[in-house]
């Protein structure tokens, strides 16, 4: 019986067990399999058919609403895009309080009118996902009141010369109120920093013309050489060069249609433009400027006659790789066609001697008698205490050398991403550390950011207000930066406001009129409108065409040139000689939508493709195709670029519009924060770059990086929009076969 | 058993799948007026009492007892329709403007309800009634600007060639199909250029007037 109970117990768990596992076996892969056929059929129904929200979507309505505004009806309201330093007058369309698209405004001498890509994007800046919405402490959520309590109380126990302030390029009256702030603190610590600026070309053209930024007009040349400014893709202000550059290039103008040269290592959207694109050993620009004047001979001055004595054109020839008739036929082109006009951009000033480099094509410039013509001075305007800032890469490395000596116990940091953009050799984000409060103004949680202590969100240009006066125009005006639409986040606040509100817990008496940065705006502007010609307005008159135009003009006196120095001593190094271990010369490119990185994390700027190779959404490694045929690289081989400072690894794109000796990679990739578009798409160039600095300046010289490259063994397809059939867009493989167009067939092809 | 199970998970499945098809398809494209379902609104809004006839509706038979409407034109509180491609939905002010000084009905539910969203400051959540699939774009004000203004139509004729007889509805409901088929059979029409002329014209038959 024992046995028997024994028995039927067990083969009725059994039973039981086996049922479990029948079932078990059942939920796992069968009720899967059953509920996704289901669950497929249900979704495919649900999509598809129709999009009708009837009876489900609510529609709001406004509660009081404006008097202007009707649904559907866009409204356009004038501003400042602050994509990047060139500062264009925009006009932004907002329908039912939402800023929607961006355009020029057609009242501003910059850009009259027009607007570049960069700029459009404007508008994703400002709805990016991953914009920072509340202040964080340590990444942990903060209350404004908190926060401001927090920098009030840690920089009260320190000395004025312990705080720094990094910022990028400023102007306008949020500068005022930095070094106003600044300025109570006891600080005299500002660092202008910009990773990718005409820094050397400043200096260069202040010893040259007595100023930084001449006007110029390519408008009026007949001939321009350009030595690597890339004045059609990312160089000083592209909107307005590019209108000059159509001006140039019209057969009915009295000069004539204008002939563009390009010389340069790596090809840029101008040099791909230009009637003739010369490449150039790296590093050797200046060289050939002084080969050129050689070539003039007693044409010109007896000063730069003599700096150029020993460049003759077959030394020249030797030392840049550009043939000795093309050196003779350039110079007599210039000559023969005056006013010509002469730059220099990025590509020449990266060097050791950059400012060397820089200053012989501005001589280049001079002894063509330029100067006057097609190189003017910039009118002198009043108002010092707003005109711009201007952001260099020698601020970084001073920052980086006081922190380092832990000279800071407080940093504060606006519109600059070091830790991002310095290269590794100066161990920036190492040093970053040693400070022991951070605050960051920031967009994004981008990597410096990352490294604060307080991050204090900020508004985007579209939700904020601001002045601003470009380095780089032509008649000088005040641009005001105004809201397209309310706030998307409650906890965000403009630069301006936070300023503000950091200077009252200082001078509270002094600011206490002032209840935002907007009244203190609107008190600064209006203040001086007899200055700004509005004398016989009564304020809010004045005040609503401001903003109306929203851009007011400066006065100011025309420029003049002093009289020009002595070229005597100008000198220029021997080419640099091949590395054996690293015998390519790396240079960074800096494309017109990512630039220094700052906007990587707009998805457009990364879907449009670069306009040279077509590549979207990745860095890539440009080898020239001898070079690469040697090395036995192909397209799309995942190739890694080491120089002695470090490695990254991309693929291998080649490009027939480089040097041989060199290779090119675009910054502002590669990013390990700052948002789900920027993070892990491409390799930081900034990284590997050597700490090699113009000597003048003391410029980080971005193209004096020598690498090697090595294939790594893995090959990609290359998501690209050239080739038949739009290329390889997201890898996809080529669909039709090409045919000639007069022998399609579309019987065949449908 | 399991057998059992998974044939009813299938047989579920298919239900949930041909239900919500059935659910989500396209209306029957027919010529006669064709109902939208009935939408709950958060307040209940008689467009009778404000849009209907304030005199009986049978003229001939004056016996009868008045319909109680004011006749306001649908343009008052809809007013972006003759401006705009949308026609939005009245702002809630508007709604105020009026019921502010209407001391008779201020206790009822609906104007109760009314000023409490109003005091809060806060939109009525209206729901959709007449929405077309995102691929389509129709303009209110080439149809209101087009026949109440040029051919000098009735309003609420105007606007009720799409959106039928409001005046006599309380919540509002769709009530024609709304659909491609449907348009076109108007667009096909010859339709007066204006009050005074005799010449016609058609709606335009491209498709990008509507898809683009």
């Amino acid at each position: 019986m024992i046995e028997n109970i024994f028995d039927e117990t067990t083969s009725h768990s059994t039973k039981r067990a086996d049922n479990a596992r029948q079932v078990a076996g059942y939920n796992r892969r069968d009720f899967l399999k059953t509920l996704g056929w289901g669950g497929a059929a249900v979704a495919l129904s649900g999509c598809g058919n129709t999009s009708i929200e009837n009876g489900k979507e609510t529609v709001v309505s406004y509660v009081e609403p404006t008097d202007y505004q009707i649904p559907s009806i866009g409204v356009y309201y004038n501003s400042t895009c602050a994509q990047c330093d060139a500062g264009c007058n925009i006009e932004g369309r907002v329908r039912e309080g939402r800023v929607l698209k961006l355009e020029g405004n057609p009242g501003s001498s910059i850009n009259r009118g027009k607007m570049c890509g960069l700029g459009q994007a404007g508008v994703q800046a400002h709805y990016n996902p991953d914009r920072i919405h509340e202040p964080m402490l340590n990444g942990q959520p903060i209350t404004w009141d908190k926060a401001l309590d927090l920098i009030k109380e840690k920089t009260n126990g320190v000395k004025g010369e312990e705080i720094a302030f990094l910022t990028g390029g400023v102007s306008g009256h949020v500068k005022v109120l930095l070094s106003n702030y600044l300025e109570a603190l006891g600080s005299k610590n500002h660092y202008a920093y910009e990773a990718v600026s005409p820094a050397v070309v400043r200096a260069a053209n202040k010893k040259a013309y007595g100023v930084e930024m001449p006007r110029l007009h390519l408008d009026k040349a007949k001939v321009i050489v350009s030595f690597g400014a890339d004045f059609l893709g990312a160089w000083v202000s592209p909107v307005h060069f590019s209108q000059q550059y159509a001006q140039f290039r019209k057969g009915n103008r009295p000069e004539g249609r204008g002939v563009l040269v390009q010389i340069e290592s790596k090809m840029t959207l101008t040099g791909a433009n230009a009637d003739r694109w010369i490449p150039i050993r790296p590093g050797t620009e200046g060289i050939l400027a002084l080969g050129i004047i050689n070539v003039l001979g007693t044409r010109v001055p007896a000063d730069a006659a003599a700096v150029a004595k020993d460049y003759t054109a077959d030394r020249v020839s030797k030392d840049t790789g550009v043939p000795a008739e093309q050196i003779t036929g350039l110079a007599e082109l210039l000559e023969a066609h005056s006013p010509s006009l002469v730059l220099v951009g990025g590509a020449a000033e990266g060097y050791a001697h950059g400012s060397q480099n820089a200053a012989a094509i501005a001589l280049l410039n001079q002894v063509l008698g330029n100067v006057g013509k097609t190189v003017e001075a910039p009118a002198n305007v009043q108002f010092a205490q707003i005109t711009p800032t201007t952001g260099n890469r020698a601020a970084l490395q001073a920052l980086n050398d006081s922190m380092a000596q832990d000279k800071f116990k407080v940093l504060f940091s606006y519109g600059a991403n070091p830790v991002y953009t310095a290269p590794a050799t100066l161990k920036f984000q190492d040093n970053l550390k040693k400070v022991p409060f951070k605050v960051a103004f920031a967009h994004y949680l981008d990597e410096t950011a990352l490294e604060a202590d307080l991050v204090l969100p900020l508004d985007s240009a579209l939700e904020d207000w601001g002045t601003s006066i470009p380095e780089y125009q032509v008649e000088p005006h005040l641009s005001i930066q105004q809201p397209l639409m309310e706030n998307l986040y409650p906890g965000t606040r403009g630069i301006g406001d936070i300023l503000l509100s950091l200077l009252k817990q200082r001078r509270a008496d002094e600011y206490k009129a002032y209840e935002d940065f907007y009244s203190y705006l609107r008190g600064a502007v209006v203040q001086n409108k007899a200055a700004l010609g509005g004398a016989s307005a009564d304020d809010d008159t004045f005040w609503n065409d401001t903003l109306g135009n929203a851009l007011v003009k400066l006065p100011g006196t025309a420029g003049s040139f002093p009289v020009r120095k002595s070229a005597v001593g100008l000198v220029l190094p021997a080419p640099a000689a091949v590395v054996g271990a690293y015998p390519l010369r790396l240079i960074p490119s800096v494309s017109a939508s990512m630039r220094d990185g700052r906007h990587a994390n707009l998805s457009w700027l990364q879907e449009s493709p670069d306009p040279l190779t077509t590549v979207v959404w990745d860095s890539w490694v440009e080898i020239h195709p001898k070079t690469a045929a040697k090395l036995g690289i192909v397209e799309g081989d995942i190739v890694e670029v080491a120089s002695k400072n470090g490695s990254v690894k991309s693929q291998a794109y080649l490009f027939p519009g480089l040097h041989p000796d060199a290779i090119s990679m675009p910054l502002g990739y590669g990013h390990e924060a700052m948002g789900r578009y920027a993070k892990d798409t491409g390799v930081n160039v900034f990284k590997i770059l050597d700490p090699v600095f113009d000597k003048e300046t003391g410029e980080l010289a971005i193209n004096e990086t020598n690498v090697r490259i090595s294939k790594i063994g893995k090959r990609v397809v290359i998501v690209k929009e050239e080739g038949p059939n739009g290329g390889s867009q997201l890898g996809r493989k080529k669909i039709a076969v090409k045919v000639s167009s007069d022998k399609v067939d579309l019987s065949k092809e449908v | 058993m399991h057998r059992f199970l998974r044939l009813s998970i299938l047989i579920a499945g298919m239900f949930i799948a041909v239900g919500s098809y059935a659910a989500d398809a396209v209306p029957p494209i027919t010529t006669a007026d064709d109902l939208g379902p009935q939408i709950e609104q958060p307040i209940e809004f008689p467009h009778n009492r404000h849009a209907g006839m304030h005199n009986p509706a049978d003229d001939a038979d004056p016996s009868k007892p008045a319909t109680g409407g004011m006749e306001m034109n649908c343009m008052y509180c809809h007013t972006y329709a003759r401006r705009s491609m949308v026609a939005g939905i009245p702002p809630l002010r508007k709604c105020i403007g009026c019921h502010q000084n209407i001391e008779s009905v201020r206790e009822t539910p609906r104007i109760k309800k009314l000023f409490e969203y109003w005091e809060a400051k806060k939109a009525v959540p209206w729901k959709k009634v007449h929405d077309l699939p995102d691929f389509v774009r129709f303009n209110h004000e080439r149809h209101v600007q087009r026949f109440a203004f040029q051919q000098g139509k009735p309003v609420q004729e105007a606007c009720g060639y799409c959106h039928g007889d409001v005046k006599t509805l309380v919540v509002g409901r769709r009530q024609k199909p709304l659909t491609m088929g449907w348009c076109a059979e108007c667009h096909q029409k010859d339709h007066l250029v204006d009050a005074t002329s005799t010449k016609t014209t058609h709606g335009p038959n491209d498709c990008f007037t509507c898809h683009k």
